[in-house]
């Protein structure tokens, strides 16, 4: 027979167990979301890609950030390859959907301007939002600037965006104003 | 640069006949920007613009004789000696002629202008405003081939604000032989060049037109005392430049870029 109070301590000391069990699996399920450590790009994306089915696809875009920054540490040809790669791997998961991973790719990648996008004509929608369209592009020819020419070291490609935005600008220009002396 | 002017011009339109049945003819382009209409009011104003030049010409080779004799003859600051007096109403009176020849070319310049310009206004107000989205519009610019080598791939464009009129007709030649066998791209961007400059030079010539008038009356108003204003000096030069060309702005070519890397990938993703 045990006594009352020899009975009670032991509860006591099992609850405590039981509580630090219950913390413990607590911290294990909570993801931590740290960028990845490795200055390789191959070992960085494996590593986001295992915090991204850990639970921390909120923070995608911080993920892409660093890896483009990781890539900038060593630029190649190859590592347009290697996002898209990552970039279908996460639309296949479910993270993205088809749309979203064509647009991570092609506003770093392309030479095309996802910015410049519409389903009806100039005339009527991309004239009165001329400077708005203008300046969405101004800012991902940035973003092809990091992606093309400092990721993947596609001088040519970059430049061609870079001359595409500038015949962009000149022929809306002209077009804009011969839809305004048409109305 | 003046004796290269006119066969220029000719060439020039030369190069836009050749375009225009190239354009006619061929089953490929999509885009009409540059029917017949066109390219026969561009062929008007270069005829206009020749016509002008040639008037110009001799006027302002006989201003350049007067002022170089009045240099020579130190007339600067001998305003009051008759001799002085005398060939200051010759470059006067050489001056008021150019401004009749101006006077009386420049409204036909405007006509033609004006019928190239609304005649590119239709065809790009139809064929990229009204029947493209931006992204088929951007699609026309790259060519569907967006990988390709940015300084084979089209002309280069130039700035418009003050470029004379010879280098403008120069790079619209240079332009269209280039960009004549390539397709819509350089053709979309061809067509905005030209008609954004027949804009600018039809306010040009509307402001022109007025200030002649007010220039006129205080020539004749000058001529009874026989002095050379500095705005005589500045105009003449100002059409000299106009006309004739200024050695000194050089058309800007768009570097190569630096270094070229063999770009084989192409994305599942890729729009």
């Amino acid at each position: 027979m045990i006594p009352n109070t020899i009975r009670q301590r032991l509860l006591v000391i099992a609850g405590l167990v039981a509580s630090s069990f219950v913390l413990a699996s607590c911290a294990s399920t909570a993801p931590t979301c740290v960028g990845p450590q490795s200055k390789n790009l191959g070992t960085a994306i494996a590593s986001v890609q295992s915090s991204l089915m850990d639970g921390c696809h909120a923070h995608f875009d911080r993920y892409y950030s660093d890896l483009l920054s990781i890539a900038e540490g060593d630029p190649k040809p190859e590592n347009k390859r290697e996002f898209s790669q990552f970039l279908v791997w996460s639309s296949d998961k479910g993270l993205l959907s088809n749309r979203q991973a064509e647009d991570y790719y092609n506003r770093y990648f392309n030479v095309k301007f996802m910015s410049l996008k519409g389903d009806y004509n100039n005339c009527s929608h991309t004239c009165p939002n001329k400077q708005k369209v203008l300046f969405d592009m101004e800012r991902e020819l940035s973003e092809k600037e990091r992606g093309l020419l400092k990721v993947s070291l596609d001088s040519d490609g970059y430049y061609r965006a870079d001359r595409l935005y500038q015949e962009v600008e000149l022929v809306l220009e002209a077009t804009c104003s011969a839809c305004s002396a048409g109305r | 640069m003046r004796s290269t002017a006119r066969p220029l011009l000719s060439v020039l339109l030369i190069a836009l006949s050749t375009l225009a049945t190239s354009v006619t003819l061929a089953n490929t382009p999509t885009i009409r920007l540059f029917p017949t209409t066109v390219v026969e009011d561009l062929r008007q104003t270069g005829n206009v613009a020749r016509d002008m030049e040639t008037g110009l010409q001799e006027v302002i080779g006989r201003l350049d004789q007067q002022q170089e004799l009045y240099q020579e003859s130190k007339c600067d600051g001998a305003e009051d000696d008759s001799g002085c007096q005398r060939l200051a109403r010759q470059i006067g009176a050489t001056y008021l002629d150019m401004l009749t020849i101006m006077e009386e070319r420049l409204p036909d310049m405007e006509h033609t202008v004006n019928n190239t310009r609304l005649s590119l206004e239709k065809g790009l107000r139809n064929e990229l405003g009204k029947k493209m989205t931006p992204w088929t519009l951007q699609e026309t610019l790259v060519g569907g081939n967006a990988n390709k080598t940015a300084t084979q791939s089209s002309p280069t464009l130039r700035g418009r604000s003050g470029m004379r009129l010879s280098e403008r007709f120069k790079q619209y030649y240079q332009l269209v032989a280039t960009s004549g066998a390539k397709g819509d791209q350089s053709l979309a961007v061809l067509a905005s060049d030209i008609y954004l400059d027949m804009e600018e030079t039809s306010l040009l010539i509307q402001r022109t037109r007025q200030e002649i008038s007010r220039a006129t009356l205080m020539e004749q108003l000058n001529q009874s005392f026989g002095i050379i204003t500095p705005e005589m000096i500045e105009v003449v030069g100002g059409v000299k430049a106009i006309l004739f060309g200024d050695e000194e702005s050089q058309a800007l070519v768009a570097g190569p870029p630096p270094g070229s890397v063999e770009q084989a990938y192409r994305s599942p993703l890729e729009k």
